[in-house]
Formats: structure tokens, C-alpha cells, sequence
């Protein structure tokens, strides 16, 4: 129930008994409720926020164009790099994910241990140094091993910086990825996968049909929790040559240097960002009934 | 006399120290309803189980519908002929009943939805919940719940039902919805394999009881005679205190 919803009474002290054969008279709230409001379509009180913060910001490059407006129309692109670069990793690392935790759940043994190998290995190792070791690291290996095997297309293969960003941030996220599906497919009742089996469905297609979309349910809250974090662990890959919202706001400071008007807004701006995402997986969460049983 | 529908010969299950079933040997013919009862951990479920193949026999002889168990090549196929009913019901929540109905029919046996569709109309009658076709499995009772499963398995066209204690869950009001549903599968000729301790049940519909206790199956026959006049010290004092209450 929204806060909001707290405060809400049917009927009151005075409202009327319906005779019996009588069609009860709608209260208030009755009258006033919007079709499809208990799915969730009521506004979430937590939009104020999201309002808010972006009225300050419009604020200040309006009414502080010096340097606000300035420092704005110089990170842009960077904002655009850091929402592209969260959205393409997501997306893959929802499939690594998905792979690794029924990996883990695996009865194949050499299935389990790939996958619990990778998760292991993985999680243990900062974010920064893995995406520092894509960047510097792994071109050369690919170099060195194309000139062992006279392939020149590896052989002289350039970093692409942003490909490798992704490439870091994927496997890292998937881990944990990893891990989440694998709680949200175990939380489901193995009656299920013995209900959709004895029927005749295959193990794929329990999953699929019956596994799987009662897992999403369950793993919606945390999968949101790791796309926030993600967002903001994009700021990682400022280091290893990728123009993001971090980099740019240090160019812009290296010139100016204003350090207070810099980081505030682009500490505002993934703040944004942020707080936008949060909404929206909130949305999507009371659209999946998360939380009712 | 024909084939048995269901052969099984000897057969030895465990569960790591506890040995589920001790060398059990039954065979069911088209057409008979076989109640097994016995006291809890008697291994009268795990006997349902390995029909269905949810559990995997150790050693022995298990056919059904002509196809041995023991390296089938496509369990799916064995699956598609045995309908199970669990005693959780396990519908899938995230479905209303139609879709419950109507999922395997179209996943597994490539139905067209609209006779999927048909076909789950037509059972949702039988058991007597049409109107319920557009509810989740929250919305219902127990013993709706469970017919739906019921359905939800014959949509399939098995020629076989298991039933795992179908009515154990069930608040004591409800039990007769079910059991009558049962009853009708019974008096159309459904083959059937019960575990169930609803002995009216049994005495109405069965065609034979066995009572099952410590893995083994101690004493069987028709239910007439075994009720009345068990051989066996263990069977008479398993119905001496089933049949008090």
C-alpha cells in the first residue's frame, strides 16, 4: 500500500448500512478510484523526489548559467555515454546472468563447476582492477596471441575502449547476476518444475513456462538494486579512456577549474538518473504484483 | 489377458540411509483403480513417484505403457501418458486456471489454443468449476484447487492417473468434492493408481486395495475382503486404527 493509501477510509462513521436487495452507494474513495489504481497505476508519492531534484537542476542552469549552463552543455554527450553503456551492459548482463545461475543449479558437474568457477573468481576481484586489466591488459594478450598464430586481425588489434568497458562491466555484474537468479529460480516450490514435468514438458520448457516466470517476480527487487548500482559503477570506467559523465566533468574541471559547481551537478545529475530508475522499477514491481502473494 | 498397463517387478529404491522401497512388485491392468494405503514412510508415495519417474528406481523392472523406465529414452513420452495429482496441488500461481488448462496442452502436445481452449472448458464442467476459468489459484479453495489439478492433468489425455494423497491437504468439507470427482474417473474406466487412506473412497470405487508398510507390499486384494478380513497381523492393526476414527 502507497503511504498515501494510509489515510484512506471506506464508508465513515455515518455512512449508511445498504438494505439488503439494495445496490450498495459508492463512497468517495469508490467513485474517485481509477480502474487498474490497485495494479499500481496510482502516482508513487516518490516522484515528488525525482521532481524535485530535477527542478533544482533546471534551476540552477537557468538562473546560474555561469558556469552551470556551461558545464551542462559540456557533459551531455557524457550523459548520453553513461545511460548507453549502462543499458547495453544490463542487457547482456541479464543473459550472463540468467546462464550462470541455471549453471549453478545445474546437475551436469562440469556445467556447475564453470559456472561456480567464474562466480567464485569473479566476485573476488575489485570492479576497478577488472576493468583496468580489459583495457590494458587484455589487448596485449590478444596481440601476443595473434602474432603466435599468424592471425594479423588480432595481431594488430586496437582497444576499443567503450567494447572493452562493456565487456568488464558484464562479466563483473554477471556474478552477482549469477547468483540472484540462482536464489529467485531455488525460491520457487519444486512441486512446480514436478507439476510442469509430470505433464510431459521437457526441463527447458518448465522452465521457461513455469520456472522461470514466477522467479522474475522474486528476483525484480534485487535485479533493480544491481541496474542502480550499475548506473553509478559506470563512473568506474572514467579511468580507462571512456568518456562518461565522470570524465567529462573532470575535462571541464581540469579547464576551469571549479570544482564545487562541477561535482555538484554531476553528482545531481546521476542522482537523476538514479532516482528516475528507482521509479521506474518501483512501477514495475507493483505491476508484477511483487510483494502480494 | 492383456498387457499390464503398468508392470513392475522388484523393484529397490533409497534415500541415502532409508530404504524407500524394498523389492515391490505390482501389476496394474487397463482399466482397475488400485488404492495403496499404509502407515506414513511406508514408501507408498515414492512407489506413485517412480511410476511418473519423478524418482528414479535403483534396481528392478518398471513398464508403463509398454516403455521400460530404467534408460528411456524419452521420459516425456512415458510422462505424457501418466497424469499426476499432487497432494499440494501445485498448480502454477502465476496462471489463471484456463492457463493452467491449456499451457501443456499447447507446449507439449502442439494443440491449437482454440481447442486447448475447448478442451479446458469442457473439463473445467466435468469437475464443476466452470466459472472460475479466469481466477488465479489464489482466488480458490482448497478443493477447487484441486480439481483444477485434476483437470489440469486430464487435459493431457493420459491413460493413466496417479493420485498422491489428493485429498490430505484439504479441509474435511472439501474432501468430497474431490473424492466424487474421483469416483466419476472411476465409474468411466480411468485407469487409476490411488494413494489415498480415504477408505469409503476405496470401498466405492476401488477394484484393489493394497496396504503397503516398511517399503514392501504387505497384504492386497479387494477391498471387501481386506477390510473385513485381513491375513496379516500388520494390516489388521493399521485398519484396527485407520477405520476407529
Amino acid at each position: 500500500m502507497s503511504p498515501l493509501g494510509l489515510f484512506k477510509k471506506t464508508g465513515g462513521p455515518g455512512a449508511r448500512r445498504p438494505a439488503p436487495g439494495e445496490d450498495p452507494v459508492p463512497t468517495r474513495e469508490e467513485l474517485g478510484r481509477v480502474p487498474g489504481a490497485d495494479l499500481g497505476y496510482r502516482l508513487d508519492p516518490w516522484w515528488w523526489l525525482v521532481v524535485a531534484i530535477t527542478g533544482l537542476v533546471i534551476a540552477l542552469i537557468v538562473w546560474r548559467a555561469d558556469p552551470f549552463l556551461d558545464i551542462f552543455l559540456f557533459v551531455r554527450d557524457g550523459v548520453v555515454v553513461t545511460i548507453v553503456l549502462t543499458l547495453s551492459s544490463f542487457g547482456l548482463i541479464l543473459i550472463v546472468g540468467l546462464l550462470g545461475g541455471l549453471g549453478r543449479i545445474a546437475r551436469n558437474p562440469v556445467v556447475h563447476f564453470v559456472a561456480s568457477l567464474y562466480v567464485e573468481i569473479v566476485r573476488g576481484i575489485p570492479l576497478l582492477v577488472q576493468l583496468i586489466w580489459w583495457y590494458f591488459a587484455a589487448p596485449v594478450v590478444i596481440q601476443a596471441v595473434g602474432t603466435a598464430l599468424h592471425i594479423s586481425a588480432l595481431a594488430e588489434y586496437r582497444a576499443n575502449a567503450i567494447l572493452l568497458a562493456i565487456i568488464g562491466l558484464v562479466v563483473c555484474y554477471g556474478a552477482y547476476m549469477s547468483e540472484i537468479f540462482r536464489a529467485g529460480i531455488l525460491s520457487i516450490h519444486r512441486g512446480q518444475m514436478e507439476a510442469a514435468r509430470s505433464l510431459g514438458m521437457n526441463y527447458f520448457q518448465a522452465m521457461r513456462y513455469v520456472i522461470l516466470p514466477q522467479a522474475m517476480r522474486v528476483v525484480l527487487p534485487p535485479v533493480g538494486n544491481e541496474f542502480i548500482m550499475l548506473m553509478k559503477d559506470t563512473s568506474l570506467v572514467s579511468v580507462v579512456a571512456v568518456a562518461d559523465l565522470t570524465r567529462r566533468g573532470r575535462e571541464f574541471m581540469a579547464v576551469h577549474f571549479n570544482p564545487i559547481e562541477v561535482w555538484t551537478l554531476v553528482a545531481l545529475l546521476y542522482l537523476i538518473m538514479t532516482l528516475f530508475s528507482a521509479r521506474f522499477i518501483a512501477w514495475l514491481e507493483k505491476r508484477r504484483g511483487v510483494g502480494s502473494s | 489377458m492383456a498387457e499390464p498397463i503398468i508392470h513392475i517387478e522388484n523393484i529397490h529404491k533409497s534415500f541415502g540411509h532409508i530404504h524407500a522401497l524394498r523389492g515391490v512388485s505390482l501389476d496394474v491392468e487397463v482399466g482397475e483403480v488400485v488404492v495403496i494405503f499404509g502407515p506414513s514412510g511406508s514408501g507408498k508415495s515414492t512407489l506413485l513417484r517412480c511410476i511418473n519417474h519423478l524418482e528414479v528406481h535403483e534396481s528392478g523392472l518398471l513398464v508403463v505403457h509398454g516403455i521400460h523406465l530404467k534408460g528411456a529414452r524419452d521420459i516425456n513420452a512415458v510422462r505424457r501418458e501418466v497424469g499426476m495429482v499432487f497432494q499440494s496441488f501445485n498448480l502454477f500461481g502465476h496462471l489463471t486456471v484456463m492457463d493452467n488448462l491449456t499451457l501443456a496442452q499447447w507446449v507439449v502436445r502442439k494443440r491449437p489454443k482454440a481447442e486447448a481452449r475447448e478442451t479446458a472448458l469442457a473439463l473445467l464442467a466435468k469437475v464443476g468449476i466452470s466459472e472460475k476459468a479466469d481466477c488465479y489459484p489464489s482466488e480458490l479453495s482448497g478443493g477447487q484447487q484441486q480439481r483444477v489439478a485434476i483437470a489440469r492433468a486430464l487435459a493431457m489425455n493420459p491413460s493413466i492417473m496417479l493420485f498422491d494423497e489428493p485429498t490430505s491437504a484439504l479441509d474435511p468439507e472439501m474432501i468430497k468434492e474431490v473424492l466424487d470427482v474421483m469416483q466419476t474417473l472411476a465409474r468411466e474406466g480411468k485407469t487409476m493408481v490411488v494413494v489415498s487412506h480415504e477408505m469409503g473412497f476405496a470401498r466405492a470405487a476401488a477394484s484393489r486395495c493394497i496396504f503397503m508398510d516398511e517399503g514392501q507390499i504387505v497384504e492386497e486384494g479387494p477391498p471387501d475382503r481386506l477390510f473385513s478380513a485381513p491375513e496379516k497381523e500388520r494390516t489388521r492393526t493399521f485398519l484396527s486404527k485407520v477405520l476407529q476414527l
